[in-house]
């Protein structure tokens, strides 16, 4: 077997292990690439709490300042706060210095483009061909700036989500408990619950680059968060990855509801005051449709991906959008997956309501969702592809991304991950057995053609 | 692509051309490893590409496992003073130092704040050539950079190096010209404690440099204007780290920037009688001042890593260059201008003279100085060349410590190639001024003999 690889250098972005393959001289020149693409103009940089993120920050700002561009330094910050300031301060791009859910070791470059978007495919490929042909655009210094910090980003963001999302229903003092996990929202996220108005608990707030929990924020990994719920008799629990860009939700008895849920309930409440379209990745929760049914809305679904779900609610002119994995995104707040603005909009559900979390996500208790994921050599992956669709060759696929199915009781889609040498399936039907059993046995059947491809 | 020089005195080269990130952070990376990791402290002089080094450099080292202080915008000597009282295993100084403002430069100090020497200068170049550095793993890298403000050590080591009280009572009025360098970020504090009355222009870091750094007769215009117009005791005009000083008399001429190390040489050798070390390039003037003081002259090939070990090894009373650096051994054996103010003042405070009677009282000998570009390809090779043609010039006795220098009783002239660009420069001096020039003239003729133009 092949070792497994500790650089990826994407349409996505770059990313790798520090101390190993994600050297400076290989990040300054990323961000020089990125200075050049984008031409000399404002950028803003942020930073998750990696132990990493000085290092490659410096790198960074060598790079984007040695290209002419100006920098505006917000620390460390959620990515969707990158996001939101590249748009408020006119920047002609950003890049979000993290490695979201990916072990300590490891960090990345995440691009943004000067409409607070990641960059589409396309763009990722004319950025990483002008990195490769190594002709970046070099400034006198005379013609270079000195970075600028900018000390209020946090607060900035803070505002914008509360302004844009009115204030809390009054008469209910919600008791609110977040777990951040030690990472970029250690400081947005019980700030933004105070400025709702509602009462909170932290933990997990040290941004050391050592995080207390892994990073995900996977039921299995929010036992404390769970804790400090029951302890506290909180009326909600929220946990956010490393980036805060996605957000978990546990329920007033400390039991979470599945990351699934965090887009169909904020969802719910921006459609119950504003219907429109809604769009979401082929791999989220079908809960999503029955939600914007009731509210006579069409949902439209997309690749995986940021990018992806962002151009097509542009597109579409969505409302709300976002994915399955915890992410929400509000355009008329901040074009991108934004803890914050889930946060905001299922408390302002909440508040309204007066129901608590446990009923509102009883509603869609039909809706199950397992993941499973296998390693798979990449060389297998195309074989792989393809023996599923004849596998399933009877049944309604959508091949956007990877192989989706359609079954009589329920659905699930089969894709190669664009970051490891995984394969992963989501599976969805009426109970976690069934998903279960559907999950397994496509990795059986996927495990089965490895074994006769590799002899 | 010939604005790029990478040698034992560190890699200097023109931002917006050469001196990339990418290169930088490669040369931080084999300084740290050089170092074995530890404390580095960076300091900056103020030029706009400094930031951008400065990140770079950060990055670079904080990759390999270093720990990395910024000092800001601060004077070299400033930086080197820190590195014994810090604990740092090295530092580095990101300035341009008398090259004009489009250069930067990367100068390397060790853990004794001395420069690295040639030995240790090519160990380093090996590093970096060898490159595949060992970088910290992500638990054991320095998660933040730390600030510090050097300039208060640097005050008080000063303060009790020189007779403060002397010079106070004489209450000296004296005109500076920063130049916007970083001077102008030690300078101000010290005159005010030498209870200097001061008159100070283009004193802002934050401004591009008013003048080409390299202090010279032509950059004291500003100076001398002042000197005029105040009726100053003296003028000061500084370089963009810190190093290097020329001076305006009292009666408002600019003196060549080889005049400096002379001064400073008669007021250190009234303090204490030592040898006083100087490369062999420096005017002969050095050679008289010591004479009078029955001091002997030590000279080194040029460069300040020769003359701060010399001064060490000769336990010597003063040291310095002919480009206007003077190192005052009882503060560090480098090039500090801070210091070269202080023992001047004090000379004058204390003898009641004035810097015009001093300089007066130098003999006069006339220098002719020649440039000639070569391409790197040949640069050495020419060199050769010319030693190999003027090895049997009659009656002069040859020194090749550095370069090709021949000296005759009545004058002499050295030929070495600039480790700062791709020149060869022709220094003679003599007495008689037609006998320095035509020292010059017959090496230049022999010079574009073997390729120089």
């Amino acid at each position: 077997m092949k070792a497994i690889p500790t650089l990826k250098i994407s349409i996505s972005g770059v990313r790798g292990v520090v101390g190993d393959s994600l050297t400076p001289e290989l990040v300054t020149r990323f961000a020089q690439a990125f200075g050049t693409y984008v031409g000399a103009g404002g950028i803003v940089i942020g930073r998750d709490p990696r132990t990493s993120g000085e290092m490659v920050q410096q790198a960074v700002v060598a790079g984007l300042v040695s290209s002419g561009c100006r920098v505006s330094d917000l620390g460390m910050v959620p990515t969707p706060t990158v996001q939101l300031l590249v748009r408020q301060l006119g920047a002609q791009g950003g890049i979000a210095i993290t490695a979201s859910h990916n072990p300590p070791e490891w960090n990345a470059l995440k691009f943004v483009g000067g409409d607070g978007l990641f960059l589409s495919a396309a763009r990722g490929r004319e950025l990483l061909d002008i990195y490769h042909q190594g002709d970046y655009t070099r400034a006198r210094g005379a013609d270079q700036h000195a970075p600028v910090r900018v000390l209020d980003a946090v607060e900035r963001h803070v505002r914008a989500v509360v302004a844009g999302l009115l204030p809390l229903a009054s008469g209910r003092k919600l008791r609110v408990a977040v777990d951040p996990g030690g990472g970029a929202a250690v400081v947005a996220a019980p700030r933004l619950v105070e400025a709702l108005g509602a009462e909170v608990l932290a933990i997990h707030t040290t941004a050391d680059g050592r995080p207390p929990r892994p990073a995900e924020p996977l039921p299995q990994n929010l036992g404390a968060l769970c804790e400090a719920v029951r302890s506290h008799a909180a009326d909600i629990g929220f946990a956010q990855d490393m980036d805060g860009d996605r957000l978990a939700i546990v329920d007033e008895m400390g039991q979470p509801i599945g990351e699934e849920l965090s887009l169909v309930l904020a969802a719910d409440e921006v459609l119950a005051g504003t219907p429109g379209p809604v769009v979401t990745n082929l791999a989220t929760t079908e809960a999503v449709e029955a939600m914007a049914a009731r509210h006579g809305c069409p949902v439209f679904r997309t690749r995986v991906g940021e990018a992806n779900v962002a151009e097509a609610m542009r597109a579409k002119r969505a409302v709300i959008g976002g994915e399955g994995n915890g992410g929400v995104i509000h355009p008329g707040v901040n074009f991108a997956r934004d803890s914050l603005v889930g946060m905001a909009l299922v408390l302002r559900r909440l508040a309204r309501s007066g129901t608590a979390v446990s009923a509102l996500a009883a509603e869609y208790r039909a809706f199950r969702v397992v993941k499973l994921q296998r390693h798979c050599p990449s060389e297998h992956v195309a074989m792989v592809l393809r023996r599923a669709r004849e596998r399933w060759a009877g049944r309604p696929l959508d091949l956007q991304d990877g192989v989706k199915v359609r079954l009589e009781d329920g659905w699930f889609i089969l894709r190669p991950s664009n970051t490891e040498p995984v394969v992963r399936v989501i599976a969805e039907s009426s109970s976690d057995e069934r998903a279960h059993a559907i999950a397994d046995e496509v990795l059986r059947d996927v495990a089965g053609w490895i074994a006769a491809a590799a002899g | 692509m010939e604005a790029l020089k990478i040698g034992i005195t560190g890699v200097r080269g023109v931002v917006g051309e050469t001196l990339t990130p990418e290169l930088v952070v490669r040369f931080a990376e084999a300084f740290g490893v050089y170092t074995g990791g530890g404390r580095v402290l960076v300091c900056r002089d103020p030029r706009p590409s400094g930031p951008m080094l400065q990140a770079a450099v950060t990055a670079g080292l904080l990759a390999v496992g270093c720990e990395v202080v910024d000092l800001g915008i601060c004077p070299t000597p400033t930086l080197q003073l820190s590195v014994r009282p810090l604990g740092a295993k090295g530092g580095v100084s990101l300035t341009g130092g008398h090259n004009p403002p489009e250069w930067n430069a990367l100068k390397f100090v060790r853990d004794d704040g001395l420069y690295l020497n040639a030995a240790q200068g090519e160990e380093l170049l090996d590093v970096y050539h060898q490159g595949g550095f060992a970088r910290a793993r992500w638990d054991t890298l320095w998660t933040r950079v730390a600030t510090h403000d050097a300039i208060p050590h640097h005050l008080e080591r000063l303060r009790a190096c020189f007779d403060v009280a002397a010079i106070r009572a004489r209450r000296p009025r004296v005109a500076v010209d920063y130049g916007n360098g970083s001077c102008a970020r030690l300078l101000p504090a010290w005159l005010k404690e030498l209870g200097c009355e001061v008159l100070a222009i283009n004193d802002d870091v934050e401004l591009p440099f008013s003048r080409l750094p390299e202090p010279s007769v032509a950059a004291a215009a500003q100076a001398r204007a002042i000197v005029l117009a105040a009726g100053a005791d003296l003028g000061l005009v500084t370089d963009a780290d810190g190093e290097r000083l020329s001076l305006v008399d009292d009666t408002a001429r600019a003196l060549s920037e080889e005049l400096t190390l002379p001064l400073a040489a008669e007021a250190a050798l009234v303090r204490r009688k030592g040898p006083v070390v100087t490369n062999v390039s420096t005017s002969g003037l050095v050679d008289r001042v010591a004479a009078r003081h029955g001091a002997s002259v030590v000279r080194t090939p040029v460069g300040q890593a020769y003359i701060s070990e010399a001064i060490l090894e000769h336990a010597a009373a003063v040291g310095g260059e002919g480009n206007g650096g003077v190192a005052v051994p009882e503060l560090q054996p480098s090039h500090d201008s801070a210091a070269t103010v202080g023992l001047l003042l004090e000379h004058l405070a204390r003898s009641g003279s004035t810097l015009s009677k001093l300089a007066s009282a130098l003999p006069a000998l006339a220098v002719h100085k020649l440039a000639l570009a070569v391409p790197p390809r040949l640069l050495f090779s020419a060199l050769q060349e010319f030693r190999e043609a003027v090895a049997d010039v009659a009656e002069a006795s040859v020194d090749l410590r550095d370069g090709v220098k021949l000296s005759w009783p009545d004058g002499w002239v050295h030929v070495r190639a600039s480790n700062t660009q791709s020149l060869v420069r022709v220094i003679a001096e003599a007495e008689d001024p037609a006998r320095a020039e035509a020292l010059a003239l017959w090496a230049r003729e022999r010079l574009v003999r073997v390729g120089a133009r």
